[in-house]
Formats: C-alpha cells, sequence, structure tokens
C-alpha cells in the first residue's frame, strides 16, 4: 500500500499522470491487485481521483512522509550492529518526527526544512535510496538528498555534491573508514559519518 | 620612465597547480607571511616584464567563495575591496567542470579575470583535448593554456595580462545567468540592495550581494545588517529565498550551487573532446594500490619507517661533522680569543649560551628536521600524504580528528613549531585546537634525540621503542579524552583525493624551507635566549637554590638524582638540552654513573611529555591564543609528573617482583 502511494506521490511530483500498468510494473503486482490497492486507498481518502489523474490527498501525503522518514531513519547514522539495532529500539514509536531529527540526530532547522521539500518530492520510492556508505566498490548512485547539519550540506554542496549529480564509490577503507568517490571528475574522500548522509538512488545501469 | 606598477592575484582551487604558477612567476623573490590579523598565510612576489613591476598575490588555495573558513573570505575581501588589477584564475584542466564552479564566483565578483588553464599536458594524456577559444568566448574571459611545472605558457599568460591592463584586451564582461526564477529574483534584489545599500554597493557588486543573500552568506549577512537600511534588504532577500524554495523544493543556497554547478559542467561539456577513450594510467594504478583496503597499510608502515630510517641515516652523519665543527673548532677557538679581553663570566655567557644555543639549533634543525621536511613535501606533492589521511581517517577519529589530522602529527615529528602552524588544514577552531593539543605529545626530533641517546643507547632500542609506542598510546589515550571534555561535534572527513603527480624540485625546497623557517624564525631565537639565561643562572650560581627547591619532587616523587632537576627545568629552553646539561651537572657524558637504568626510563619519559618546548609554547599561544597554551603547558608538566611517578613505582615494583621469584627460585 505505502509502496504504492509513494509511487502516486512520485508521479505527482514529475508531474505525470499515473497509469496503472506502470504501477504494476514497477512492483511487480498484477494490475488487478494494484486497482484493488488503488480503490482501498480512495476508500479511505489516501489519495483522491480527479481529471484522470491519482494524486495523494493531505492524509495520503502525511502517510507517505512519515514511512519515508522513518526509512531514512532505519538507516541512517546509527551505529551499525547490535547497539544501533539496540538504539533503535529504546527510541521506539517516534511520534514527533522533526523534534527526534533536531534533538537526537542534531539536525538544525534550515537543513530539516530542506531534508522535508527533498523527501516531499523524491522521484522514485524511497526504498531505492541508499546512503553513499551502503554503496558497494564501483556502484554508481545519483544524488536524491544530503541529510546533515547545514553547514555540511552546503559544504557537500559547494564540492559538487549537488542533487542529480552522479557520484561512482572508487574504493572504501576497512573498518568502516571513510570511502573514496569520483563525482564530476574529481575524487573526493568522504569520512564513513559523511558519507552516510548522503542519500543516493543506485543508477540502474552499474559499471 | 618610471616602470608602472600593478597587482596580479593568484585564484584557484588546491591542487591546481597554483604554487608552481605563482614560482614562474615570481621565481626566488617571494616573501611570505600573514594577512593582517590572520594565522592565515600571504605569499608575495615581484617581477619585472616589458617596462612593468607587478607584484603577484598568491591567494590561498580554495574550494569557493562562501564562508566556509577565513581563507575564503580573506580571498574574497581581496578581491572585492583592494580590486588587483588582473586576477589570475588557475585552473586545471582535468578537473574543469570542478574548476568552473569557483570562476564563476569569480565572474560573479565582476573581477577581471585572465584563467590560466593548468596541466594541459595531464589532460592530454587522460586523452581530453580543451577547446580554449570556446572556453574563452563562453566565459567572456581570456583562457592561456600553461603547464606551469615546466614553464609553458607563463610568458602568454603575462602578456595577456598586460595587454588587459592596458586596454588592448576588452573583457566583455560575461553574465553568469541563473535559471530564470533565480534571474528574476536577482533583479528585484539587486535593485533594492542598490536603493538602500549605496555604501556597500562600492565595496561589492550590488548582484553579487544579491546572491550571496540568497545563499545565506552569514558574512554578508551581518554586514548588510550593520548598514541603515539593512534590515528591509533582508527582509526582501527572505521574501526572495522563500518564493525559490517554493518553486525549487530545495534551500536556496543548494539551487544556487545546483546551478552554478549546472553552468559549470554545460560549459566544460561543451568545450571538452575525448579524443581517445580513458586508459587506466600509471597514476591510477598506484592510486589503488597505496589506498588499498589491505595492502595499503603495510605499504603506509613501509613509506614510514624507509622515511625515518633515511632521515636518522642522513641526520646522524650530518650531526656528527656539525657538532666537530662547533664543539672542537669554534668553541675552543672562541674561548681563547674571548677570554683575552673579555672576564670570565662574560666569555662563560656568550660560549656557553649564545653560540651553544645556535649550536644546539643547527645541529638540530639542520641534521633531522631539513631532510624530514624534504621527505615529507615529496611525499605531500606527489599526492601520497592524502591517501595516506585517507587509510588513517579511521584511527583520527577515535580522537575526534578525522583523516586531514594525520598530516600535522606528521611534521611533529621533525619539529612541533611548524606542526602547530600545519594544524590549520583542519576546518573548525575546536578542530584545529584538538590537533594543536594532540600535535605537540608527538616526539619531535629533539625529544628522539633522548629517547635514543639516552635510553635506546644504554638500554637498548626495544626501550627505546616501547617509550615510542607508550607516547603514541598516550596521545591516543590524552587526544581521547580532550575530544570527550572539548564541547562540540567533530566534523567528518572530506578531502580532495589529488592523482599522483611528479613533485617538482622547486616546489618541494620551497615548502621546506617554509617550514623550517618557522623553526627557524620562532623556534631559534628563543632557544639562544634561553640558552644565555641558562648560562646566566648557571654562571652566577643562581641555580642552586632552584634546585633544592625542587628537590622533594625530583627525588622523592620521581626517584631521580636531585641534580637532574635543573636540565629538566631548562628542558623547557631546549629539549634536548637536558642530556647536555646533565652531562655538565654531573661532569660526565656515562650516563651509566649518574643514573640507574630505572632513573633513566623515568628521566627519558618525563622529558618525553612534559611541557612542550618554549618555542612551541609560542606557537600554540601565536595559534589559539595564550590562554589555552598555557593550559595545555600546564597538563602536559602534570601529566608527566604524575606518569613519571607511577611508571617509577610499577618498574620498582614489578622489578621487585621478578627478583623475588628470582630469589625464590634459587632458595
Amino acid at each position: 500500500m505505502l509502496e504504492l502511494l509513494e509511487l502516486v506521490g512520485a508521479s505527482e511530483a514529475r508531474n505525470r499522470p499515473v497509469r496503472i500498468g506502470d504501477l504494476a510494473c514497477e512492483l511487480g503486482y498484477s494490475t488487478d491487485l494494484v486497482e484493488g490497492i488503488l480503490k482501498i486507498a480512495l476508500k479511505e481518502g489516501l489519495i483522491e481521483y480527479s481529471d484522470d489523474k491519482y494524486r495523494l490527498t493531505s492524509k495520503g501525503r502525511t502517510e507517505v512522509q512519515k514511512h519515508r522518514e522513518s526509512y531514512i531513519h532505519e538507516t541512517y547514522a546509527h551505529r551499525p550492529g547490535l547497539l544501533g539495532r539496540l538504539a533503535r529500539m529504546f527510541e521506539g514509536n517516534i511520534g514527533d518526527w522533526q523534534n527526534h531529527w533536531r534533538r537526537r540526530h542534531g539536525i538544525d532547522g534550515d537543513s530539516l526544512k530542506g531534508f522535508y521539500m527533498n523527501i516531499h518530492d523524491l522521484d522514485g520510492r524511497v526504498e531505492e535510496t541508499s546512503s553513499l556508505a551502503d554503496l558497494n566498490q564501483g556502484e554508481r548512485g545519483i544524488v536524491a538528498f544530503t541529510l546533515g547539519g547545514y553547514g555540511l550540506v552546503r559544504r557537500l554542496a559547494e564540492m559538487g555534491l549537488t542533487p542529480g549529480t552522479e557520484v561512482k564509490v572508487v574504493r572504501s577503507a576497512p573498518f568502516h573508514g571513510p570511502i573514496e568517490i569520483s563525482v564530476r571528475g574529481v575524487s573526493l574522500a568522504l569520512g564513513r559519518g559523511v558519507a552516510s548522509k548522503v542519500y543516493v538512488r543506485k543508477s540502474r545501469w552499474q559499471n | 620612465m618610471e616602470p608602472k606598477r600593478i597587482i596580479i592575484a593568484l585564484a584557484g582551487n588546491a591542487n591546481v597547480g597554483k604554487s608552481s604558477v605563482f614560482n614562474q612567476l615570481t621565481g626566488l623573490s617571494q616573501t611570505v607571511g600573514n594577512w593582517p590579523g590572520k594565522t592565515v598565510e600571504r605569499a608575495e612576489g615581484k617581477l619585472h616584464f616589458a617596462g612593468y613591476t607587478i607584484t603577484v598575490l598568491d591567494l590561498p588555495g580554495i574550494y569557493s567563495l562562501s564562508t566556509f573558513s577565513i581563507e575564503e573570505i580573506v580571498s574574497r575581501d581581496y578581491i572585492a575591496i583592494e580590486r588587483p588589477d588582473v586576477i589570475v584564475n588557475v585552473v586545471d584542466a582535468s578537473a574543469l567542470e570542478r574548476n568552473l564552479y569557483f570562476t564563476i564566483q569569480l565572474l560573479e565578483l565582476q573581477a577581471p579575470v585572465v584563467m590560466a588553464l593548468n596541466q594541459i599536458d595531464y589532460a592530454a594524456r587522460r586523452g581530453v583535448r580543451i577547446n580554449v577559444e570556446l572556453l574563452s568566448k563562453m566565459l567572456g574571459i581570456p583562457v592561456v593554456p600553461t603547464i606551469a611545472i615546466t614553464g609553458v605558457g607563463i610568458t602568454e599568460l603575462l602578456n595577456t595580462v598586460i595587454n588587459i591592463v592596458e586596454g588592448k584586451i576588452k573583457l566583455s564582461g560575461s553574465k553568469i545567468e541563473y535559471g530564470r526564477e533565480i534571474e528574476e529574483e536577482l533583479v528585484r534584489l539587486e535593485n533594492t540592495v542598490r536603493e538602500k545599500l549605496p555604501k556597500l554597493v562600492e565595496n561589492y557588486p550590488a548582484r553579487w550581494i544579491s546572491i550571496k543573500l540568497l545563499e545565506r552568506d552569514e558574512d554578508i549577512a551581518h554586514r548588510v545588517k550593520e548598514s541603515p537600511g539593512g534590515d528591509e534588504v533582508l527582509a526582501a532577500a527572505d521574501v526572495a529565498i522563500s518564493r525559490i524554495e517554493k518553486i525549487h523544493g530545495e534551500p536556496a543556497p543548494i539551487v544556487i550551487a545546483s546551478e552554478r554547478y549546472g553552468m559549470a559542467s554545460h560549459i566544460a561539456r561543451e568545450v571538452t573532446e575525448v579524443i581517445s577513450p580513458p586508459k587506466v594510467t600509471l597514476e591510477d594504478r598506484l592510486s589503488s594500490l597505496t589506498a588499498h583496503r589491505i595492502l595499503g597499510y603495510p605499504i603506509l608502515a613501509a613509506v614510514a619507517t624507509l622515511m625515518f630510517t633515511l632521515i636518522f641515516i642522513v641526520g646522524g652523519y650530518l650531526v656528527n661533522i656539525l657538532e666537530t665543527f662547533f664543539e672542537e673548532m669554534l668553541i675552543p677557538t672562541m674561548d681563547i680569543y674571548l677570554s683575552r679581553f673579555l672576564p670570565q663570566f662574560i666569555v662563560e655567557i656568550i660560549n656557553g649560551g649564545l653560540i651553544s644555543g645556535v649550536a644546539a639549533g643547527a645541529t638540530i634543525a639542520l641534521p633531522y628536521i631539513v631532510p624530514f621536511y624534504i621527505l615529507l613535501a615529496i611525499l605531500e606533492d606527489s599526492g601520497y600524504l592524502p591517501r595516506a589521511a585517507f587509510l588513517m581517517d579511521n584511527l583520527m577519529h577515535k580522537m575526534g580528528l578525522h583523516g586531514k589530522a594525520f598530516i600535522p602529527l606528521l611534521l611533529g615529528y621533525g619539529c612541533n613549531v611548524p606542526a602547530c602552524i600545519g594544524c590549520r588544514i583542519m576546518e573548525t577552531e575546536r578542530e584545529r585546537f584538538l590537533a594543536g593539543f594532540v600535535v605537540v605529545l608527538v616526539p619531535c626530533a629533539a625529544r628522539s634525540v633522548i629517547i635514543l641517546g639516552l635510553a635506546g643507547r644504554y638500554l637498548g632500542l626495544h626501550v627505546a621503542l616501547t617509550l615510542y609506542m607508550f607516547d603514541l598510546a598516550l596521545i591516543f589515550v590524552l587526544g581521547r579524552i580532550a575530544y570527550r571534555l572539548l564541547p562540540g561535534k567533530p566534523i567528518g572527513l572530506i578531502m580532495e583525493m589529488p592523482p599522483y603527480r611528479v613533485p617538482s624540485p622547486s616546489l618541494v625546497l620551497k615548502k621546506t624551507w617554509v617550514r623550517t623557517k618557522d623553526f627557524i624564525y620562532v623556534a631559534l631565537p628563543l632557544i639562544i635566549i634561553g640558552s644565555v639565561a641558562l648560562q646566566f643562572l648557571m654562571s652566577s650560581g643562581l641555580i642552586w637554590p632552584i634546585a633544592d627547591f625542587m628537590d622533594p619532587l625530583i627525588s622523592g616523587w620521581l626517584g631521580l638524582p636531585s641534580l637532574s632537576g635543573i636540565p629538566l627545568i631548562f628542558g623547557v629552553l631546549r629539549k634536548e638540552l637536558t642530556l647536555i646539561l646533565l652531562a655538565e651537572l654531573a661532569g660526565t657524558t656515562s650516563f651509566e654513573h649518574i643514573f640507574t637504568p630505572i632513573q633513566m626510563i623515568v628521566f627519558t619519559l618525563v622529558t618525553m611529555i612534559y611541557i612542550p618546548c618554549i618555542a612551541t609554547i609560542a606557537a600554540l599561544g601565536h595559534e589559539f591564543g595564550w590562554g589555552k597554551a598555557a593550559g595545555v603547558a600546564a597538563a602536559d608538566i602534570l601529566l608527566a609528573i604524575l606518569l613519571g611517578g607511577v611508571a617509577y613505582r610499577t618498574i620498582l615494583i614489578s622489578n621487585s617482583l621478578i627478583s623475588l621469584r628470582f630469589i625464590g627460585y634459587h632458595t
């Protein structure tokens, strides 16, 4: 359901009408199933249908937003392994996301605003994004957004890591060390912490 | 005819060969100082060309003209306010897109810019050809291809500069255009700025102020706020920002950075022609080998071992020559001559103070520090050091620092003074100080002399190495503690990895000179003054009451012979002096008669840790303020006393346990 809503939201951001066939293809479901889910969503008031277009209602938008936030949170800046899992367990269900990002992850007002704008307009499903730190050697991705302190976000943009830029992971150092990426024809070393704050959409064609 | 004077400023990203261009232009007539009131290096040189006296100013190497660092503010204020006649933008032809981002910002400042398209040979080897005429046309500025390292294109560059000054080349004043939505806001904001801030517009172009306001540049916003009518402008900027953000769905600064990169990448694509597919070059192979996740570490260890072995072989050889000169020729000769017409007291001060101060400086600085910095500069300029920093980043993070801090840490093995100054490469005040705190604990050449000369010589190399390892562990632990105590958050590594290049000998020597100069100008005078003061205290006999006062600490807590207190006091002036002074006080250079093995270890340990020498304190004060410098010094003294006493007791107890067992076996 949420996956579907996400796709509806994404095509809305891209200004393209949603076709049931596309949705089914993207998710690997049958068209009947997609149609069924859309009906339920309509009934629950998550989407609306007008001018031959499916659109998210504000309720649906909130659901998508929440889903995206919790997905990103799952992969974001927590220690790897048991400690990280424990930390997340203790955090439990997060009601007030804004407050959580601010308090726990130290993301300040301006970049939080940017983050929300970014996930609002995300091109595709949030599951297709992953942090740069999780990419393997040789993998490529397109920068979707950077989630961190405002200074860091701006600094990375100045270094060329702006949304829409293609990056390639050249190599990574062992023991959760830094990674080396190639961006705009330049090699850049990013600490693991920095890299884990940059989210990319994996390119379909790998090299 | 009086030669006409012009000023040109060199600007560009880091690692584009800017210093090579600077060297080619100015040769040896360079002066390196600081920008007034800032800890940012200012390099200046002069040359004569076609009837002009040209002053060349090397602006600090930066990535952009936004306010992330003092370097960037210094550079852009210089360009905007001092208005040099021409700005030479040095650009790396093999990373055109990234470099054009900076060029665009220079053009936004509406400065007269000439581009030196450098390293075209390197780009050609990568199979890339750049259409220079098209690039020049698209940017509206003259572009001169150069290979600075061999001097290709430098004369043409100068001719172009002169032509601009004489008005033979008209700069078309190309306008960098943003997307339509941003342009609309810019025009509106520009008018407001022009209307409300006539004063500020005298210094900075109105359009540039507007761009910076949209980018939420703190420095400019602050200046606008200070001016009368500034609040209205800021309010107008806020409205513009929110409109842009609504349309683009990104924070305005990111939108602007994106658009700038968009232009840069458009231009780069248009002018670049790939003539052969990129091959895997030797540089690439070297790069993947030396930054390899497993092989990288043994290579790093091998490079470090090789470097230090080489330094100690070369250094040891030179020390012998210099020591013979000073001790067997100069001082005895001076002694004879001076004694003829000066009283004994003065002669002692001149010889034991002044001359041996110079001697100590010369026998430490020249033999160990100079070779060390030559090798380091080679590693740095070839591009190896960033790889090492890449590999070490993880370890440095444990101390709250990142990989770049590895570079000042290495510098510290030569002399702590340039290492403190080298901490400037760290991005924030906090990181700088943290690096500075750690760096002064690194055993410099002078401390190595003691470790090797006392512990190494009398107790064996394994003891010396153990002490080194202990020091490294100590650096690590203290770094960690300081990291926990200092307020603020650590920042991650963002570092460019320049491709491997063959380093230029003249640049290596220049770098070596700049670093050695820090030692000569800061450390050497203090060493000489200290030496004279010490000799004065000795010759006048004032030293003994001080020694008595120190005795409870020295012999009571540290378990050292009481005469070793005085060398320790004066080790503040010069660490390596402690050994020499000890020998003088005891009247013998056979330290095995002065110290028991335990005392040797304790003495070496204390000397290694307690207080960075006076020159280092001065460097700390200069870089971080005197309060912090005093704090670091006090912390180090306390730590040394504490650890010295603990080590004394630990070794004593463990020794007696061993001997007890030993006795037990026999009975």
